[in-house]
Order: C-alpha cells, then structure tokens, then sequence
C-alpha cells in the first residue's frame, strides 16, 4: 500500500542513517553501532573513571609494560556509579576508579565490586588505605588544607573549627557543598569531634558568609587576588600553580597537627563484581600500585599510597605532616550525616 | 502562495486508511516518553523523609532562584529579542543586512562557554564576590537564549503586512505607536513561542548555574541524586519540574490564546523607514553593541586563550586531536538531527491538533525537553539497560554505551525542538490546501508528507538545524552514554572546566562556536530563502 510506502520510507532514512553511523565508526575502536562486550581475558581492560586528568600517559605505561590495552571512559563518580548499577551483569567495565572516598564505599555497599585477594596490593598499601573487605585500594592521597595568603595573613588558623573564627567574618572561601572533597571533609569531623561538634563548625564557617567557589584553582586564585585570606582547599591543586607562578603567594597550613592530622581524601580504584576481564583488571591495579604508583601519583601532584614511593619535588617541597588516615575508610559511611548537616546549616 | 504541483496532488488522492499510521505514530510517542516516564515512575514510592527534609532546607530557595531566574531570563530576551528584532525589521541602514545574521550568532555560544569566559573576565573588576550571582548568570542566558525570541519575532514581523501599518497611521498613530498598538499584538503568538523554548533552557539548565552558584531546581536535581544517591527523590524533583514546565506550556497557549495565523499571498511587507540624524548612529549601535558584548568579546578572549594553548602544546587530548574531536561531534549531532527530524515529521504529520487525544500524545512524545539533560540519560539509562537484560538482542550486543543509545536519548530530549518546529509551520499551511488533499482521499500522514512537509520545507529545515545546535552543545546526556571513543567537543570542554583549565577549553569551545556559526549561516538562509519560496 502506498500509506505504507510512506511510512516505511521515513523508517529506511533512519535505519540508513543508524547504518551510515555504525559503518562510518569502524575506524575508530569500539564506537559500534552496538557495543560489543569483550569476551573473557583478551589482552584488554575497560576503566570507568572519575578520575580525568594526567590519567591517560599511566595507561599508554601499562599497555607498553603488560601488552594489556586500556579502554576508559570519563565521567562524574555518581553517574559512573548509576551506569554500573543499571548495566547489571552485562557491564563492560572491568574497572572503576574515583576521585574520593564516600563514591568508592557507595559502590561497594551496592554490590558493585569485587573483593580482591591480592598479596601485591596488600603488602604495599597501608591498611587504613584500602577497603577491609579487600573491595578498593588507594591509589595516591589529596590532602585537604587550610590556605592562607602569605602577603597579608600572619597568624593563620591551624584547625578546620578555627576557619569559623569571626576574625575571619567574610574573609574565606569555600567549595559548595555539591563537591565530594567538601562532604568528605564534613564527613571526617563527624568522625573526629561528633555529629554535634561537626555541626557547629559547619555553621560558624556559614556565619563567615563565606565566598562560595566551585573550583579549588579559583579558590587559590581568590586568596592570592585579595578576594579571600583563608581557604579550604586540596593541595594538588598548588603544585600546578606554582609550575606557572614559583611565587605565587599563597602558602598551605597544615590543619589539626596538634591532634588527628589532615584531612585526606583518596583516589580509588576497584575491580567490578561482573568484570569481563577481572585478571587484566587486577593487573592494572597492581602495576598502578608499584611500577606506576610514582607516575600515577606524582602527574597530578598527590600522594603516592605507598608510603615509600617519593613525591614529586615540588610535593616534597611543603614538607611532611601528620594526615587523618583513620578516617579513610569511615568517609562513606558518614557521608549521608555531612549532607544532612551542610544542608541545615544554609551552606551553599 | 505556493501551488502544488499536478503530481503531488494525484499522489494525494491515492486512497489510504488510517489504521496503521497510528501504530507507527504511537510506536514513536511510547519510545519518546518511555525514559522520562520511567524516571516520573519513581513518585509512586515517595520518599517523604527526604522531601520533609528538602522543604526545611533548600527547597524554599531553589524555587526562589528558579523563579527569579526564569522571570529575569524571559522579561530579559523578550525584550532584547523583540527590540532587537523590530530594530532590523522597521530601519533601514548601513550594515542592516549584516546586523540582522550577527544577532542570530550568540545562539552558537554555549551558555556554559560565556559564562565560564565571563567568569574568569569580570572577576577581576567585579570581585570574585560579586561576579558569582544569579543576577550575572540570568544575563549570561539572556545573551545566549534571546536569539530564540529573536527568530520567532523576525519571522513574525516579516510575515506582517505594511497595509496593517499603513490603517495604524492613518488613523493618526505614530510609527512607534503602531508597533506597541498593532505590529507587536500580532506577533504575540511568535513571541510566545520563542519565550516558551528559552523557558525550557532556563528550567534544564545545569552548566551556567553552577558556574555563578545559583540553586535552581534542575541543579537540586542533581545535588540531590549525586550528593545522596537517593534517585527517587531526585526523580520527584524532576517530577516538580516537569510541573514547571507544563504550567509554562500552559501559559504560551493562553497567550497565543484562539490567535490563528496562516500565510496569505499577495501582501505587501512591512516597510522599513530610512533613518537619518543622530539616531542613524544611535539605533545600530544598539544592535551593534550586543553583538560585540555576546559574541565579539568572548571569542576574542578565546581566541587569545586558543593561542596560549598552542604555544603550551595543550591542543590534543588522549582521545585525539581537534579533527578527532569535530567528527566525533558532527557525527552524533547529525545522526540525532536526522533522528529528531523523521520522527518529528511522523508525529507532526500523524498528529492532529485538534484531536485532545493527540495533543495528549504529543506532549508525552516531547517531555524530554522539560526534563534537564541528566535526568533523560538516567531514564534512557536504566530503559535501555532492561532491554539489554532481556536477551532479545545478538550476542554480544549492548544498547548501553552505544551509538543506538546515545541517538535515542538525544532524540528523545531534543524531539520537543523538531516537533514544535515542524508542526508550527505545517500550521501555518492554509486549512484549504490540506483539506482539498482529504477531500481527495488521502489520509492524514500521507496528506502530511506529499502537501503539507514541502510546503513546510523552509520550517522544517529551521527546525532541524535548531535541534544540530542543540545537540552540537550537549553535555550531561552524551558524558553519560557515549561510546567509548565517542569523545565530542563538550565533553572535551567539560574535561578542561571542571579543572578551570580555562586555556584548555579554548579550543574545543572555539570549535563549538565555529561549526555553530556555521549551522546559524545555515538557519538563516533557510529561513530567508523559504520566506520568498513562501510568499
């Protein structure tokens, strides 16, 4: 019938257009019209990551050391999380990797990863860096600090309770609460002084009418512009700056020396429970681990996880200091609580 | 007025039934409202705890910010769309031709890219205090969206004819008179129209309202489903916005109210009066300095960014390079225009307004575009994921994480733009011509594609090249669902912003604007060229 002529021509145009996209992808690796899953080991491993800078030279490392070649996709933490959860056993993802603590533990308590036995992993990273039930291991450390300026601060607070200070009314800035590193570190004064205590330092840093800055390089620029004199930030964050500036006049404090330590938040990384390639992935994470762990770490400025693999000269430059390990792996478990509090106190 | 040709008429009288084209039809409107509704599904499990929380806590100021920024946007580009549109319509002077292209251009400027080059340059001579406020960010989307109010007003005054003027002033009404008393009442149903697709991106907005820290409920949205992994009540969130978004569709019908418009031959068109004196400065610096505000600044500021990198070798990514990039993002752009455009077509054409049941229909096909971005790929996600579940595909297939699936979930927000689009300008198609062609038997669809679609042609194009730029620009639904190696120029954008690698972003989003300006080039000859086809 001609009325079905009709139709069906409109239906040969989309179907011709979807064959014009699947054949015009063949060139480029893996963008098929339908996703092919890769079956059993075959010399490759599929990341999910939420991790998305100076990540790409430690993989081109690993396919050279190992043959095994490198699939990832970027992405936020949760939506990474959500896509796990909604493809279900027919994930590709042999990987996952996050940029904090709280997202790897929600992954973990979903039923998400796999618990690894591996004597590599355990034997070089510290036990309060990995996950007890063997889900997730630390790749390197972000240590999140109190900044100052060093032009125009001279007695600069020493605890994250002390950035509440009404010396400081309207002088910090602040990441908004929708940023993991902020409710991670909500999340570790529950852990240290009580929800009560975590509370009111939440709110007398609000009664500082903080400046709210959704980046932590902006923040640093905020305090060496004047816009700020003290800031919470991650310390990486410096290490890029000063390659620019080497004078750029903003100087870390490191926060509650006296007691618990910094607090730190941790890059991940976690074989999945449905991994089509669970001994590829676990290679990755062990050569993450020791060949890699300096490269890994040390392009972005962190931590290296394992406590006798150096930091970069310019990470070394700021000299050692006590960090809040406890509380590592406690972050997950108290995030909902920091949430809760960050949202009653009015924190942007 | 456009004839049809003898041949297209005796295709229209073939006889057809309509029995299977509302199988087809409704096969499009269940894919389309499939995810979204899935997503609504969520609202028949609430989870009060956290509402009761929301209510106590920031819900009150997300609805407060929402407000402010959508009534601040509309009154915004309504006014800068309308004056701006009148302002090359009704003058004649040097460069006019070339000011009316430029006003479209800013619609190839992502909001998300003007505010974070906006950002960074006014921090310095505002403060970083002040620079994040919602008042800047509702001017970051005035600049990009009122080219929306802009088009619809443009068309609307071209289509007006001069003889409707002319009875103004001879009743002794000035020419501004005429305008406020007559020309700018009949184009109400056009602004109408344009206010209703900048209401749309005000309400699912997430990019530029996160730059300047403002609270809407889209991004509530969002900080609810990441912060606390509860998807339900973000879910009831987006439910919230949805409503948003219908009261506003309501609103645009009740100020198109009964109006009727279909194009008629042999009018004569407005005329545009020759200026002189002070104001033939004064009036094309109006138009001039918003172009310099909204685009020549920002890109120039690109442009030495763009420099920057390349001098710092900052011009690839481990995807590939800048070429790698630009195909990458036509390729998803044009397959979800040609997707958009056929399905949109179908519905357009299987539809009819005057039936309740297919209005009904055609709102359930298009509540993607009511609904921010990273709530249509969760409900694609998880729609797609179950189909992948059933075993009903080849081995080894996936839908998720494929080209098929990011396609469909772009068609599925974007769907909105092509409908609205083609369906506006099949109405425009006079009552008498469709009805001769039923009259001669042919049914509805058939009807819609011989007569109706080619004599809609130059509406039909605009619409899809709105839906390339929409697509040319999207983040949240292709970050989520790309295949691997699928890497656009937004998510290259969003890889270096999220750092404030701003330098980093200079290239990809100069690109964005590149090919935007090119598919603007493109809209505007269209509609140039379909308004003389059509008159």
């Amino acid at each position: 019938m001609n009325r079905e002529l009709t139709i069906h021509r409109a239906g040969y145009l989309l179907a011709g257009a979807l064959f014009v996209a699947a054949c015009g992808s063949d060139d480029s690796t893996g963008s098929a019209l339908a996703a092919e899953a890769p079956d059993g080991d075959a010399g490759v491993v599929t990341v999910y990551t939420g991790r998305h800078y100076g990540i790409e030279p430690v993989f081109d490392d690993f396919t050279a050391a190992t043959g095994i070649e490198v699939r990832f996709t970027t992405g936020n933490d949760p939506e990474l999380r959500e896509r796990l959860v909604a493809e279900g056993a027919n994930s590709p993802a042999d990987v996952v990797m996050t940029g904090d603590a709280a997202n790897i533990e929600l992954a973990a308590a979903a039923g998400l990863l796999a618990s690894l036995d591996s004597e590599v992993l355990t034997s070089t990273i510290p036990e309060e860096l990995r996950s007890a039930d063997g889900y997730w291991f630390t790749l390197s450390e972000r240590a999140r600090v109190i900044i100052a300026s060093s032009e125009r601060v001279d007695d600069p607070p020493t605890t994250y309770a002390g950035v509440g200070d009404p010396t400081w009314d309207r002088k910090i800035c602040l990441r908004p609460s929708t940023h993991p590193y902020t409710q991670s570190l909500v999340a570790s004064l529950v852990i240290a002084e009580g929800e009560e205590r975590a509370t009111d330092i939440v709110q007398s840093w609000v009664d500082n009418d903080p400046l709210y800055i959704n980046s932590d390089t902006d923040i640093y620029k905020a305090v060496a512009d004047g816009d700020c004199d003290v800031a919470i930030a991650n310390t990486y964050y410096l290490g890029r700056l000063l390659t620019e500036d080497p004078s750029f006049p903003v100087e870390i404090v490191w926060p509650e020396q006296e007691g618990r330590g910094a607090h730190v938040n941790v890059s991940t990384a976690a074989v999945t429970a449905n991994a089509p390639n669970p001994g590829n992935a676990q290679a990755l994470l062990e050569w993450l681990a020791t060949d890699g762990q300096a490269q890994f770490s040390n392009v972005n400025f962190e931590y290296p996880a394992d406590p006798n693999v150096a930091p970069d000269p310019i990470v070394a430059g700021w000299g050692e200091f006590d960090a809040d390990l406890t509380a590592v792996r406690q972050l997950g478990a108290n995030q909902p609580t920091a949430i809760d509090i960050l949202s009653a106190a009015g924190y942007e | 007025m456009t004839t049809i040709s003898p041949r297209g008429m005796r295709r229209a009288a073939r006889r057809v039934g309509p029995a299977s084209t509302s199988t087809i039809v409704s096969a499009v409107v269940v894919a389309a409202a499939i995810p979204v509704l899935v997503v609504v599904w969520s609202i028949v499990q609430p989870s009060t705890e956290v509402w009761r929380q929301l209510w106590e806590t920031r819900l009150p100021g997300m609805l407060r910010d929402t407000a402010t920024l959508l009534i601040t946007v509309l009154a915004g580009t309504l006014v800068l769309g309308t004056g701006l549109a009148w302002l090359v319509t009704a003058y004649r002077f040097p460069g006019q031709r070339l000011l009316g292209w430029l006003l479209v251009t800013p619609l190839a400027i992502p909001g998300y890219v003007l505010g974070f080059v906006w950002l960074d340059g006014l921090q310095g001579p505002l403060g970083a205090r002040n620079v994040r406020s919602i008042w800047l960010c509702a001017l970051v989307l005035i600049f990009t969206l009122y080219p929306y109010v802009y088009l619809f007003a443009r068309a609307a005054f071209l289509e007006q004819s001069q003889h409707v003027v002319d009875v103004a002033r001879n009743l002794g009404r000035s020419r501004t008179q005429a305008f406020w008393r007559v020309v700018l009442p009949m184009a109400r149903p056009s602004l109408a129209g344009g206010a209703a697709l900048v209401g749309m991106e005000v309400l699912t907005d997430v990019g530029t309202v996160r730059l300047f820290n403002v609270s809407t409920v889209a991004d509530g949205v969002l900080r609810v489903w990441f912060g606390t992994g509860d998807r339900n009540a973000a879910a009831e969130l987006s439910v919230l916005l949805i409503g948003v978004a219908v009261v506003l569709i309501a609103v645009e019908r009740l100020a198109r109210g009964r109006a009727r418009y279909t194009q008629r031959g042999g009018r004569q068109r407005l005329s545009a009066e020759q200026i002189r004196g002070p104001r033939l400065v004064a009036v094309p610096l109006l138009g001039w300095a918003v172009v310099v505000i909204a685009v020549a600044m920002p890109v120039t500021r690109l442009v030495i960014w763009a420099g920057q990198a390349r001098r710092t070798n900052q011009t690839v990514t481990v995807a590939g390079d800048l070429g790698f990039h630009v195909v990458s993002s036509l390729r998803v752009a044009g397959l979800a225009t040609i997707t958009c455009l056929v399905l949109g077509s179908l519905l357009a054409a299987g539809l009819q307004r005057g039936r309740r049941r297919d209005r009904a229909a055609a709102r359930l096909a298009t509540l993607g575009y009511a609904v921010p971005g990273p709530v249509v790929a969760l409900g694609v996600l998880i729609t797609l994921a179950a189909l992948d579940r059933t075993g009903w595909l080849p081995d080894a297939w996936l839908l998720v994480g494929s080209l098929l699936g990011l396609i469909y979930a772009l068609a599925v927000r974007f769907l909105a733009v092509a409908y609205q689009g083609i369906e506006a300008s099949l109405g425009k198609v006079s009552p008498s011509v469709v009805g001769s062609a039923r009259t001669l038997g042919a049914g509805p669809l058939r009807v819609g594609a011989r007569v109706q679609l080619p004599l809609a042609a130059a509406g039909v194009i605009a619409a899809s090249v709105l839906v390339a730029i929409d697509t040319l620009k999207e983040l949240p639904i292709t970050l989520l669902l790309r295949p691997f190696g699928t890497d656009t120029l937004p998510i290259w954008v969003w890889q270096a912003t999220s750092e404030s690698l701003w330098v980093q972003a200079a290239v990809p989003s100069l690109a964005i604007v590149t090919v935007g300006m090119v598919l603007v080039a493109a809209l505007l000859w269209t509609l140039e060229h379909g308004a003389e086809v059509n008159s």
